[in-house]
């Protein structure tokens, strides 16, 4: 499970106070406080990242070299199809999740008996944790699992189906399906919290004048929700490059391969080879890549600025 | 405003039944499996509830042997025949999850002697299935240990560091500034998976490898950020003002800082250590390459669901019990949580 944090980005009121003329001793304040994240990244974070960085441009006896590691990470088993599903897999499932959350929110938003209820249900999945969603999901993809059971009892289909077989776009289906039951509780969440907190006077407005319900919401709902759907959008899009996890525990290695599938199947079931580690790097290097260009471009196309840390 | 014609009240209460279904019933599935006995998994239709009895036919046979069938959705089958009550006993344990004494099941089927076949009707043994999981997964208490431990860690760590930072960024000017808040998006973004192998190596040269300290150091690298995000924007809500007039009534910044602005931060520190906990307590992909003996719950776990293709009820049982205290955390902390989404009500 994933969490989304990004209804924390909604930025809070507050104003920032520039204070003319700082001493000296103050202006180096700020940095002194942050020497301990500082010293923290450089040695945890950064010099992993850089020691990476290095793996994917060394070959195995040091030497520097530009394409060789990529040339084996190209050559590898099922790098392509992995890019393929990850560019299906994030497309659609963000796609569907924001449909599903949107529906959901607008319609528990509404005032009526049992709302509050059925919201609680609603957000039951985000507490499951992924090794119990997986095992729901295997139990029930399997030939005599719950979901044929389901599907025979009301008639859907007349002979038990083997999920579990399903290969190609077909088993990237199920996990983008599996995902969505998972992850869209999280996304409608943020989309609530935008809803409810929306003045009702505007709709009331728009409504005295004469516009209609869908004009309501395109034109007065979704404005006003655009920077929650903005950033939860991508930190979703973020999220779904990297799904792994889900596709490993429930179908195995390789019958949905995905990037950091990938990496952790190199990582995990072949590692020790020379070549295998090198291609585990080459491969986090490049979702990493794939991630930030990914992001770069949809903050541009939502021509969005970062608000937190008071810059606006 | 907002009246609806009847077709639109039925087409939402048919949207909202069937959210309502495809959340309960795989759950209402998921808790059937966590409690089902070895015959009740090869069972189809499977039951949607749990079943709390087990129900088996027995017919005696001349030699003193008792024949036991079983129906498992499709009629009665035979199952087993003997009259060893070792045998009986094991084999009621394994398949049925009951633990009844041999000597007492023989004594129970001897009355089928005089009436002919009949019917015996057991209760099933419910925490079977726990305590199998770990009677089969031989580390799962210290693993379960190993998870609080590291969570624990992660939670500290993150929680110093990242409200240190959010504070500073929420309170400070600098010419920085920019460049390490998108720097923190980035450390928040890049994939964990692929610092991990390099973190191994730095690990070991520190000592730390196969450490909770070590786990919990790379599993606070997204939440140190993350907190950093999360309070910076609460800092900046608690206005500067209050600050300023505890200092003015003699506090010093230390002071002020524990006394006013740490309080009022209560929630966004909550929501932060949540979201540092669940890191640290679900992942597995990190706890595989930086453990080798002091595995965490979630990975023993993660490992009973490959290895084991018939018993996958025990590894539902042991996800059980992970699910529990992240599900208690959430409870006692969502007040807060709460207060984060916008005072969203659930």
């Amino acid at each position: 499970m994933d969490i989304h944090p990004s209804h924390f980005f909604i930025p809070k009121g507050g104003i920032h106070l520039r204070e003319p003329g700082v001493s000296n001793a103050k202006r180096i304040m700020p940095y002194l406080l942050l020497l301990p994240v500082f010293i923290y990244y450089a040695v945890f974070w950064l010099a992993p990242v850089v020691s990476g960085i290095i793996e994917v441009f060394t070959d195995s006896s040091g030497r520097f070299t530009l394409f060789d590691n990529f040339d084996l990470m190209l050559q590898s088993d099922q790098f392509r199809q992995s890019v393929l599903n990850t560019a299906a897999f994030a497309a659609i499932s963000v796609v569907l999740q924001y449909f599903l959350a949107l529906m959901l929110a607008v319609l528990l938003n509404r005032k009526f008996k049992g709302a509050k209820l059925l919201t609680f249900v609603a957000m039951i999945p985000m507490a499951i944790t992924p090794t119990a969603v997986a095992i729901l999901w295997k139990t029930g993809l399997v030939k005599e699992g719950w979901i044929n059971t389901v599907l025979l009892f009301f008639n859907i289909v007349e002979k038990p189906i083997v999920f579990l077989n399903a290969e190609g776009f077909m088993a990237v289906l199920l996990i983008i399906l599996i995902d969505t039951w998972t992850v869209t509780p999280s996304v409608m969440i943020i989309l609530l919290a935008g809803l409810q907190g929306m003045q009702k006077d505007l709709k009331e407005a728009a409504y005295t004048f004469g516009a209609g319900k869908w004009r309501i919401f395109t034109d007065i709902t979704l404005p006003i929700l655009k920077p929650s759907i903005i950033t939860s959008v991508l930190l979703r899009l973020i999220a779904a490059i990297q799904v792994w996890a889900i596709a490993v525990m429930v179908l195995g290695y390789g019958k949905a391969p995905f990037l950091v599938e990938r990496i952790a199947f190199y990582v995990d079931v072949v590692p020790g080879l020379g070549t295998s580690e090198k291609i585990a790097f080459t491969l986090s290097f490049t979702t990493t890549v794939i991630v930030l260009l990914v992001t770069v471009l949809y903050l541009k196309a939502s021509k969005y600025k970062t608000r937190v840390g008071g810059n606006r | 405003m907002d009246r609806l014609n009847i077709i639109q009240k039925a087409v939402i209460s048919i949207i909202l039944s069937a959210m309502v279904f495809i959340v309960v019933v795989p759950l209402l599935f998921f808790l059937s499996t966590t409690f089902a006995s070895d015959v009740e998994m090869s069972m189809f239709p499977k039951p949607l509830l749990p079943r709390m009895t087990v129900t088996v036919k027995v017919v005696p046979h001349d030699d003193g042997q008792y024949e036991i069938f079983y129906d498992s959705g499709d009629g009665y089958r035979s199952i087993i025949t003997t009259k060893n009550p070792v045998k009986l006993e094991n084999h009621f344990r394994r398949q049925y999850s009951v633990t009844i004494p041999g000597e007492k099941l023989m004594e129970d089927f001897s009355r089928a002697r005089e009436t002919g076949p009949a019917e015996f009707t057991y209760s099933k043994s419910l925490l079977y299935n726990f305590r199998q999981f770990f009677a089969i997964v031989t580390n799962s208490l210290p693993a379960l240990k190993n998870s609080i431990i590291a969570s624990l860690y992660t939670i500290l760590i993150s929680l110093s560091l990242g409200s240190l930072a959010g504070y500073v960024m929420a309170r400070y000017d600098f010419r920085l500034k920019n460049i390490i808040n998108v720097s923190l998006l980035i450390v928040r973004m890049f994939p964990v998976v692929g610092i991990s192998i390099p973190m191994a190596i730095l690990l070991i040269r520190f000592g730390l490898f196969d450490t909770l300290i070590g786990l919990a150091l790379l599993y606070s690298v997204p939440n140190i950020a993350l907190t950093a995000w999360i309070t910076s924007s609460i800092f900046i809500g608690i206005s500067k003002e209050l600050e300023e007039a505890s200092m003015v009534f003699g506090a010093n910044r230390f002071q002020t800082f524990m006394r006013i602005t740490l309080p009022l931060a209560f929630p966004a520190l909550a929501a932060s250590s949540m979201y540092a906990f669940l890191t640290a307590w679900n992942d597995t992909i990190s706890a595989l390459i930086l453990t080798d003996r002091n595995q965490t719950l979630a990975l023993v776990v993660y490992k009973a669901i490959g290895t084991t293709t018939s018993g996958i009820q025990y590894a539902a049982a042991g996800s059980v019990i992970l699910i529990l205290p992240a599900l208690v955390f959430t409870f006692i902390i969502r007040k807060y949580v709460s207060q984060m989404w916008g005072n969203v009500e659930f």
